[in-house]
């Protein structure tokens, strides 16, 4: 059952369209990465969703929700650079977006208790947010999105300006979170979006040009091909691979072999069985998986 | 509900940020200077040299409404100046920095956030104004003559209504520009010419807000409250709420983060 569901959104900046009339859904429980480089309009898409932005056309529907809700009620955003009252203290403000969200005194303390615990923050829940490094800012963002227990959650590039480690922390944050919530979140970082994420929304242009579970995508973009790694400074004959029946040609970069094969399974066995023979050493063996990461250079140069 | 939450959060930061004591000081200075230094101004003379020999110069005592008056023509340069700074970041500064992505993602009415915004800076506005109408009213009583409190407080009432007046048009140009700066100036820009147009076309603006001060001083001189006071007053009360509910509008239809 799908969540939400656009249709045809479309924004223009001063004239010149920035979203062409996207359409997409997104399903209930599922971890959804809006991926693009920069510029693909992510950021634009998730400020319509939220409803900080007006779109010039299309329509947004929540699932069981008639025209009238304020559809703000079921949704939580982490804008890409939060900014809190630097004067306030994290606890102090939680509590305050948690009554604006309509919590009562009671439920806004202790949501906010909480979830200042959940993210690891809570030694510092008496500070001055002032004070607060970036990675502890992003998870009072995080915080500051969930305090109402919203149906979507959505983050605008919630890892992109953070060490590494901090990034470690907020990816293992989002690992626990899409257990409870649906999770969309833009990002630019493919590791990102492959880590976390079960379906993929890949943008560029302001289009949606391609989109659906993470390994369907891998699986439709998949290129037929096999790569060898032999141990270095052994150079195998090249001409009995392309001998092989299946194989179309071969490449060496950087001491892996790139074989382009007709068949994938064919073309395994027969070289498996060529390695053998010929007792190459083989140090990696790898069919057919092209990563995200070729895809997305694929659609960005096309 | 959520009214109160804005409400009593825009306290707490004019509380940090010490808003609550300087805005109130500023009142009262403004409302002490005129009284003592009408009253001390031949002892001042004196004693920077007096006047030359042989200048015979009568300093006459003014009444006590006209140095009350004298306060509130403080209030209305200075005062106002006070009010369009410490209101012109009031959501334009929140809009800027980013802040408003955070609280307007809540299921928060606009009218809300804005009208409590409004209301918050009204009640510190009209508490620094009393202050200031009290130590004002203090040392004329003192030094010059009678001023019943009743009058005071229907002087306090009024020219309020005045300074709600500038509040409304701060948070109508807080809807309009992203930028603090341009909307102090815009504020200031706006009474300037509010002042102008009054006393230009004074035979047809004669309820104009602008002329809630002359009305004060013939209250305070004549001790009954004119029709025409009453009708100013009536129509700075409209023009106010209009300019909420522009500000509201604007809020609505722009996009605001």
């Amino acid at each position: 059952m799908a969540l939400l569901t656009v249709k045809n959104l479309k924004k223009n900046y001063d004239g010149s369209p920035v979203i062409r009339g996207i359409d997409f859904s997104i399903n209930k429980g599922t971890c959804v990465a809006l991926l693009g480089p920069n510029g693909a309009g992510k950021t634009t898409t998730l400020r319509m969703l939220s409803g900080l932005i007006r779109s010039n056309g299309g329509s947004i529907s929540f699932e069981g929700l008639d025209y009238q809700t304020d559809i703000r009620y079921h949704i939580g955003y982490l804008p890409q650079h939060p900014v809190f009252h630097s004067w306030m203290s994290g606890k102090e403000f939680l509590v305050y977006v948690a009554r604006l969200a309509n919590l009562d005194k009671k439920t806004a303390a202790s949501r906010a208790d909480e979830l200042l615990a959940r993210v690891g923050i809570a030694d510092a829940k008496n500070k001055r947010i002032g004070k607060y490094s970036g990675g502890m800012k992003q998870r009072l963002g995080i915080a500051q999105a969930m305090i109402h227990q919203p149906k979507l959650l959505m983050l605008d590039e919630p890892v992109s300006a953070l060490d590494p480690i901090g990034r470690r922390e907020v990816l293992t944050l989002m690992e626990e979170l899409k257990q409870e919530t649906t999770l969309l979140f833009s990002t630019h970082i493919l590791n990102d979006a492959e880590e976390v994420s079960d379906e993929l929304l890949m943008m560029h242009n302001g289009e949606i040009v391609e989109s659906g579970p993470m390994e369907k995508v891998r699986e439709k973009h998949r290129v037929d091909k096999i790569n060898v790694v032999l141990q270095e400074g052994f150079i195998p004959d090249e001409d009995l691979i392309t001998a092989l029946p299946s194989v179309i040609r071969t490449e060496v970069a950087r001491g892996v072999h790139h074989i382009f094969v007709t068949d994938t399974k064919q073309a395994r066995d027969e070289l498996l069985q060529l390695i053998q023979a010929e007792r190459w050493p083989l140090e990696r063996f790898e069919v057919g998986r092209a990563s995200l990461e070729d895809l997305f250079m694929k659609v960005v140069d096309s | 509900m959520q009214f109160l939450t804005v409400f009593k959060r825009e306290m707490l930061e004019s509380g940090r940020n010490f808003k609550w004591i300087w805005v109130p000081l500023v009142f009262i200075l403004l409302g002490l200077s005129d009284p003592l230094s009408t009253y001390y101004l031949p002892q001042i003379i004196e004693s920077v040299g007096g006047l030359p020999e042989g200048a015979s110069f009568e300093i006459p005592t003014p009444p006590p409404h006209d140095v009350l008056m004298m306060s509130l023509a403080q209030f209305s340069q200075l005062g106002v100046l006070v009010i369009a700074l410490m209101s012109m970041g009031l959501i334009a500064g929140e809009r800027k920095s980013g802040v408003a992505e955070l609280v307007l993602v809540k299921p928060v009415k606009y009218s809300t956030y804005v009208s409590a915004k409004w209301a918050a800076t009204s009640v510190l506005v009209l508490v620094s104004l009393f202050a200031g109408l009290l130590a004002s009213w203090y040392y004329v009583n003192l030094l010059f003559g009678n001023i019943s409190f009743s009058n005071l407080l229907a002087t306090w009432f009024f020219y309020g209504l005045w300074l709600l007046f500038v509040i409304s048009i701060s948070v109508f140009m807080n809807s309009l520009f992203k930028v603090p700066g341009l909307v102090g100036f815009m504020t200031i820009v706006l009474v300037i010419l509010t002042s102008i147009m009054t006393t230009v076309l004074d035979h047809i603006l004669d309820w104009s807000p602008a002329k809630l001060s002359p009305y004060i001083r013939m209250m305070l001189s004549e001790g009954t409250i004119s029709g025409d006071l009453w009708a100013t007053a009536l129509i700075t009360i409209g023009i106010s709420i209009g300019l909420l509910a522009a500000a509201i509008y604007t809020f609505r239809t722009k996009e605001m983060a």
